[in-house]
């Protein structure tokens, strides 16, 4: 069996990609340095409104750095820069004026090891939401609960919300994140590698998790696993040494792309 | 097609072992002398620690009494009296040094570990807390004298109090950042990626992730001033009686109190002094035993 027959076996059970959905967050001539090293070179790219986006491309092609432009996440780094515009909604998110906390309630990450704090369940999910909103109790305690049951997490900890959120598995801790994230209520919600940390049942918990956001979240997730992509996406996007090669929906992509070297890499004859 | 396999096949008949020859005769007696000389080693510390432990039992141990914990250390030459005075200014000096090194230590460290990171004066308070820490503590109490003991015309427990405060302090520091650092950058990230600007996450998450840690440093520092002489002689003395509230004038404390009665020609105050330095040892011991089930009890959760 060839690696597209495998891949193609995936995308028969897809959502199809919505190519009218309404531009979220449009890229545009985005380049990024870590110090010297030039890391994206002129990036063009829309992102639609409520589609899952993958990135995929081999290591170091920059995919998890464009990931990290949309929140500014980089910005912890004082070496590392990006020129350009990401346009969210219409406002430039690389805009130094720009308040860097509102903006990260707006956009949601996951990380690729799951990240729980040292508290308790609640309190990780409250966390986002202690911030910046003073809630009380009851108004808290029915957003945690709807965060966590959007997460597919309530039934396994709703007895245990006081416990540490370090003492559930590695699956378990990686939907705590995602409640954490998706209990700001975000615009978007990024996923650098999710599940390249778990195991098979908890890897394919959490696809049907984001398929199941996608229905109020725009996506984008960084993968290396080309299977993945196709699985859950509805557009992907090529990176290679630091640039969009191609982007297509995800059916286009693997069953018939324009450029070779996607062709190439979709196939495994290199990354 | 196990048969096929040299690896699994048996060896064929009158084929030399393949064990006999592996190792070079010199490679085991290398590993012998090596074995040896590290046990001797390891023999000779656990000796000499084990016969100062029992010397200082045996001794110490002679001492305890009830009057030992509630009369004050006697005059010279004279019987009876305990070392109650010395035990209180022991715990008030303490206390007031790692009041003082604990809110600096633990400031200085995430400066270090968190906002410093990378940044030349970072680097320059590093390289001068390294110092700090091995800095010969009677440099210490030489300073703080001038700094405290001559303008103030007295002796007293707050210059104690601050001379052991400087050695407690870059053991903190170093604690808490060498801690602080080993919280992954992803969990700061994360917090940073929820909107929480980085005093929040300070405080909120990699304060909390490494607790344990820095609270096991603060106990070490606090095990450390527990049995500093040096610092304590320019600066609290000692005292013979109990001391002013205000802590003005000398302070009877455990260190020094051994320092002079253990040099002394008189029997009754060796034994205390014998006394004395078993309770610090017992102190210092039970300190350590608490940091270490702080740590243990940290990588449980």
């Amino acid at each position: 069996m060839s690696p597209t027959s495998t891949l193609s076996s995936q995308l028969t059970s897809r959502n199809p990609a919505d190519e009218t959905a309404p531009v979220r967050i449009a890229v545009k001539d985005l380049n990024f340095y870590y110090g010297q090293f030039h890391g994206l070179k002129n990036v063009n790219l829309n992102f639609h409104d409520r589609q899952v986006t993958a990135l995929i491309g081999p290591s170091g092609c920059g995919k998890s750095t464009l990931l990290r432009t949309f929140n500014r996440i980089y910005s912890l780094y004082p070496e590392q820069r990006a020129t350009g515009q990401i346009l969210l909604d219409g406002q430039n998110v690389l805009d130094p004026k720009i308040d860097l906390n509102e903006l990260r309630a707006r956009v949601g990450m996951v990380f690729q090891k799951p990240t729980p704090f040292p508290m308790s369940i609640y309190d990780n999910v409250a966390f986002g939401l202690r911030l910046y909103e003073r809630l009380p109790k009851s108004e808290l305690d029915g957003r945690v609960e709807d965060a966590l049951r959007k997460s597919a997490l309530w039934d396994e900890v709703k007895d245990k919300l006081k416990q540490a959120g370090t003492g559930l598995s590695g699956g378990q801790q990686q939907r705590l994140c995602i409640a954490r994230s998706v209990a700001q209520r975000p615009e978007v919600i990024l996923f650098d590698e999710p599940t390249s940390a778990l195991d098979p049942i908890s890897t394919g918990r959490i696809e049907e998790l984001i398929e199941q956001l996608r229905n109020e979240f725009t996506i984008v997730i960084v993968t290396h696993n080309m299977q993945q992509a196709a699985r859950i996406s509805q557009f992907t996007a090529f990176m290679y040494l630091g640039e969009l090669i191609e982007f297509a929906p995800t059916t286009k992509m693997f069953m018939n792309p324009e450029k070779r070297q996607t062709q190439d890499y979709i196939t495994g004859r290199f990354g | 097609m196990d048969a096929q396999n040299p690896i699994l096949a048996p060896a064929p008949a009158g084929a030399p072992s393949l064990r006999a020859n592996r190792v070079r005769p010199g490679r085991r007696v290398a590993d012998k002398i090596l074995i040896t000389a590290s046990t001797a080693a390891t023999m000779l510390g656990i000796l000499v620690l084990g016969s100062i432990l029992l010397m200082l039992i045996v001794e110490g141990v002679k001492g305890f009494s009830p009057l030992l914990f509630t009369q004050p250390t006697p005059g010279p030459g004279t019987e009876g009296g305990g070392i109650a005075n010395a035990i209180v200014g022991s715990m008030v000096l303490t206390f007031l040094g790692i009041v003082i090194a604990t809110p600096v230590g633990l400031m200085a460290g995430t400066f270090l570990a968190e906002y410093g990171r990378g940044s030349k004066l970072a680097d320059v308070i590093r390289f001068l807390n390294d110092i700090l820490l091995s800095a010969p503590s009677i440099l210490i109490g030489l300073f703080v004298y001038t700094l405290m003991v001559r303008p103030m015309g007295s002796y007293s427990g707050w210059a104690g109090g601050v001379a052991l405060a400087i050695i407690a302090t870059p053991v903190i520091v170093r604690t808490t950042e060498d801690m602080l650092r080993l919280v992954p950058s992803q969990m700061r990230e994360a917090g940073a990626a929820l909107g929480a600007p980085p005093s929040h996450v300070i405080k909120t998450i990699t304060w909390r992730a490494a607790s344990a840690g820095i609270v096991t440093g603060i106990i070490l520092a606090l095990a450390r001033i527990a049995g500093e002489t040096a610092p304590l002689l320019f600066t609290a003395l000692n005292n013979n009686n109990w001391f002013n509230a205000n802590l003005l004038g000398g302070i009877p404390n455990l260190p020094v109190m051994i320092y002079q009665f253990a040099l002394s020609p008189y029997s009754n105050w060796q034994g205390l002094a014998w006394s004395g330095a078993l309770l610090i040892t017992i102190t210092i011991l039970a300190l350590s035993v608490i940091a270490r089930i702080v740590v243990k009890d940290q990588r449980a959760r």
